[in-house]
C-alpha cells in the first residue's frame, strides 16, 4: 500500500497505511467513501447556485481554523489557491474580521461564524439577515450544508486523531 | 425511587424559510425528496433541505449508514452520542427525537432524565459518563476532547471499531444540529 491509499480524513489524523485504525476505518467504507461524496457536494457540487467553488473552500479555511484545525484549514487554503484566490477570499479563510466585502458575502461570513463557534444561540433573524442580504433558499441551504459539513469533519478528524494515540 | 417514568414529548419541527413545494419541485428535487405517485407526502423537513437535492442525498446516506449501520457500535449508543451533541448545541427537536430513540432501544431513561433535568455533569453510570465526557468535548469544541476521555472509553470495555462509531454519530450531530437548529425549530406536535 503506497500512500495514495490515504484519503483526507487519515492524513490529517496522522494515520499511516497498515495501521490498526486504517484497517478499521476501511470496515466502514460506507463513512469513508461517504464523507469524501459529502465534502464533494459542499465543496465542489455541480450545482452551486451561484456560491463559488473559491469562496466555499475559503470559508471552509476560516470555519476549520475557528475549530482549531490549522492542518485543515491549510487543506482549504490550497483548494482556495488552485481554485483562484484574491485578497478578498484570502482574508475570508485566514479569519480576519470581513473587511470592505458586500453585504451579501458579509451576511454569509457572519453566518458561518456564528453556526460554528455557536449555533445553540442562533435564531430566526439570523436567517432573515441572510433572507435581507439576498441570499435564495437554495443557497441558504447549500451554505448551511457547508458549514455543518466542516464542523463534522473536524470532529471526525479530532475523535481519529486521539484515537490513534490510545493502546 | 420514581412512581412516574420520566418521559420526553415527541415534537415536530418547522422550517424558518419556505420549504421545496412538491407540485413545482424539480426532477433532482423529486428524485432527492424520493416521491412517487403513491408518495407525494413529505415531511417539512425534508423539503426544505431538498432545496440542494445534492448535498441531501449524500449527507442523508452518510448519516443512515452511521446511525444505523449493521456491527460495531449497540444502536443504543449511537443515539446517546447523538443526544449528547443535541444537548450541547440545544436542538431542542433532535435531541426529542434521539432521546427517544435511546430510550426504545436501551430502556435507559434514567439517563435521559439526568440529561433533560440536570444537565451533561452526571454523575452517570461509568461507561456512559465516559460516552457523554468524550461526545461533550467533542461537540464543545473538538480541540478540548482529550486521549485520557478515549482511554476511559476503552477501559470500559470499548473497542477501537466501536469507538470510530462513536465520534462518527457524535460528529454527525455537529452536523444535523446545525441544520434543524439553525433552520427552523420545534413545535408540538399537535400544532402541525
Amino acid at each position: 500500500m503506497g500512500t495514495s491509499d490515504l484519503d483526507q480524513m487519515d492524513i490529517l489524523s496522522g494515520l499511516k497505511p497498515g495501521s490498526e485504525l486504517y484497517a478499521i476505518r476501511r470496515e466502514r467504507p460506507e463513512f469513508v467513501e461517504g464523507t469524501e461524496l459529502c465534502r464533494e457536494t459542499v465543496l465542489s457540487p455541480h450545482h452551486g447556485f451561484g456560491l463559488g467553488h473559491a469562496l466555499r473552500a475559503a470559508l471552509a479555511s476560516r470555519m476549520a481554523r475557528f475549530i482549531g484545525r490549522e492542518d485543515l484549514a491549510a487543506v482549504y487554503d490550497l483548494m482556495l489557491d488552485e481554485a483562484g484566490s484574491d485578497p478578498d477570499l484570502a482574508a475570508i479563510a485566514s479569519g480576519a474580521e470581513p473587511a470592505a466585502v458586500d453585504a451579501f458575502t458579509g451576511a454569509i461570513i457572519r453566518h458561518a461564524d456564528l453556526v460554528t463557534k455557536t449555533p445553540r444561540d442562533n435564531s430566526r433573524t439570523d436567517i432573515e439577515r441572510l433572507e435581507k442580504a439576498g441570499l435564495t433558499n437554495p443557497q441558504i441551504i447549500a451554505l448551511s450544508e457547508l458549514i455543518a459539513f466542516v464542523n463534522y469533519e473536524a470532529r471526525v478528524l479530532a475523535g481519529l486523531s486521539l484515537l490513534e494515540q490510545v493502546e | 425511587m420514581s412512581t412516574s417514568r420520566f418521559k420526553v414529548k415527541a415534537l415536530s419541527w418547522s422550517p424558518y424559510i419556505e420549504p421545496v413545494d412538491v407540485a413545482t419541485a424539480t426532477e433532482e428535487q423529486l428524485a432527492a425528496m424520493q416521491v412517487t405517485p403513491s408518495n407525494t407526502k413529505v415531511s417539512a423537513y425534508v423539503r426544505t433541505l431538498a432545496h440542494d437535492p445534492e448535498s441531501y442525498v449524500a449527507r442523508t446516506k452518510l448519516f443512515n449508514a452511521i446511525m444505523y449501520a449493521k456491527g460495531g457500535l449497540d444502536r443504543a449508543e449511537r443515539e446517546l452520542g447523538a443526544l449528547v451533541a443535541s444537548a450541547v448545541n440545544r436542538c431542542v427537536y433532535c435531541a426529542s427525537v434521539h432521546a427517544r430513540r435511546y430510550v426504545e432501544l436501551s430502556g435507559r431513561e434514567e439517563v435521559v432524565e439526568e440529561i433533560y433535568v440536570r444537565g451533561l455533569e452526571g454523575p452517570f453510570e461509568a461507561r456512559t459518563q465516559a460516552i457523554v465526557d468524550f461526545c461533550r468535548a467533542l461537540s464543545e469544541t473538538p480541540s478540548r476532547a482529550t486521549r485520557e476521555q478515549v482511554q476511559a472509553l476503552r477501559d470500559h470495555g470499548m473497542s477501537k471499531a466501536e469507538i470510530v462509531d462513536l465520534i462518527h454519530s457524535a460528529a454527525i450531530f455537529g452536523w444535523a444540529n446545525r441544520l434543524m437548529h439553525t433552520l427552523g425549530h420545534s413545535v408540538p406536535v399537535e400544532a402541525k
